[in-house]
């Protein structure tokens, strides 16, 4: 399976975002101090299980 | 002045809350934020500065050093108060076990119940959260991630020192001392705030990724495939007996849009490399060079002032190894007197918190 670190990067920049440019410039750092570097994902990239562990526990946190 | 500030640097804490306490005299203050050295006994020092400012929210903790407006000082103790115009609202936290998350997600429920909103919904441009952290924990890592996890609401603050004893840590609030503890301040500030992330490096543009490291002991085994030690020792241009005499000079950083998050080397360990904060595996990082920490800084306190059109305080988390560097080119004295102008008061930190953990970084709060 690919694409769905993608897929879950763009939906945790929209949910906290909601389109505010300076805080998805925020959200993308907070990304990349996990080791998340936004840039390195598209819909080809393979499905890693430890980074979609990381990517849902911060969709689930902030609620 | 909604925010005022004073210092003391008499031997008993007694002596010293007193004549802290005399300084702010002329002030009802709501929140009293306070830095202190380690002479200071940690059980005392917080009961007294509670009793001394009985109708405010006090919090603090102990130090590497003390910066007040215009100086740096030793074996301190420093305070900002501020005012209700200054602190419309407050909610203060203490979360007494760093490595268990149900601890951090009570304060947060905390903060909804006081704010009386959900925390995904607590709008970051009118609300900042101060961190004061046990700076022997090595928890900072994931403790400031789950923060970051939790809300968008950013957090700033610096992890306690002692003196450079690295023995133990303190930080206080109500009139009580904790250790393997943070505490957590949810303010809306009535007057508009900004932030300052200042460290002195520029990208060297050499590459050194993490191919092989161990998070929570804070090491890296492998850069670029190689044993650590012998990759950064080539970056630099050195040998790896050497390449210690470069750690403070040349760390090492995560660059976000330009913007390094420094991680700084601590010793070479066989073949790895210890560092102050944690490096994961993947991260990109690439080598750094120091520049002017005094120009560099001064450029960030002018674009903070431009930015809110006037500066009413600064807190200053500022790295230990920053202080030392200064302290060994003599400009210690320099470095005061960029916040001379300006209510100010620090601390040097054991660790950084801005987004995430970070070293040889100054994090300051500064308000208009």
């Amino acid at each position: 399976m690919a694409g769905k670190i993608r897929q879950m990067i763009d939906l945790i920049i929209h949910q906290r975002a909601k389109n505010n440019p300076m805080l998805e410039r925020v959200i993308k750092t907070k990304l990349m101090l996990k080791g998340v570097n936004p840039k390195k994902f598209d819909m080809e990239s393979p499905d890693d299980p430890a980074i979609l562990l990381k990517l849902e526990r911060m969709m689930q946190m902030f609620k | 002045m909604h925010i005022q500030t004073a210092f003391s640097n008499k031997d008993s804490a007694e002596a010293s809350v007193r004549e802290l306490a005399e300084g702010l005299s002329a002030f009802d203050p709501k929140l009293v934020l306070f830095f202190a050295s380690t002479k200071y006994i940690p059980a005392n020092i917080c009961q007294l500065m509670q009793n001394a400012f009985p109708g405010a929210e006090v919090f603090g903790c102990s130090t590497a050093g003390e910066i007040v407006s215009g100086q740096m000082l030793t074996n301190a103790i420093v305070a900002m108060a501020f005012s209700a115009e200054a602190i419309k609202d407050l909610s203060l936290q203490v979360v007494q076990d760093l490595h268990d998350e149900q601890h951090l997600t009570n304060a947060f429920k905390v903060f909804e119940t006081h704010f009386k909103t959900p925390m995904a919904d607590i709008d970051p441009t009118e609300h900042v959260g101060i961190i004061l952290i046990d700076g022997l924990s090595g928890a900072e890592e994931g403790f400031i991630e789950s923060i970051g996890d939790l809300t968008n609401v950013t957090f700033i603050g610096g992890s306690a020192g002692d003196d450079l004893k690295f023995a133990a840590t303190h930080v206080y609030a109500n009139g009580k001392s904790y250790q393997n503890a943070a505490i957590l301040a949810m303010l809306k500030p009535g007057v508009d705030f900004t932030f300052i992330k200042t460290q002195s490096f520029r990208d060297l543009g050499i590459p050194l990724e993490v191919t092989k490291a161990d998070e929570f002991s804070r090491e890296v085994m492998e850069f670029n495939g190689q044993p650590a030690a012998a990759s950064y020792a080539a970056a630099i241009g050195t040998t790896v007996d050497k390449a210690p005499e470069h750690f403070i000079q040349n760390p090492i950083g995560l660059v976000i849009d330009g913007e390094p998050y420094v991680r700084s080397p601590q010793q070479i360990k066989d073949s790895s490399i210890l560092f102050y904060c944690s490096v994961m595996e993947g991260m990109e990082l690439s080598l750094l060079e120091s520049t002017d920490m005094l120009d560099d800084t001064k450029q960030s306190i002018d674009q903070a002032k431009e930015e809110l059109g006037g500066i009413s305080g600064i807190v200053n988390f500022n790295c230990i190894l920053r202080t030392l560097d200064l302290t060994q080119k003599g400009q210690t004295q320099d470095y005061g007197k960029l916040f001379s102008a300006v209510p100010t008061i620090g601390f040097s930190t054991y660790g950084e918190q801005f987004l995430g953990h970070i070293n040889q970084t100054a994090t300051m709060l500064v308000f208009k």
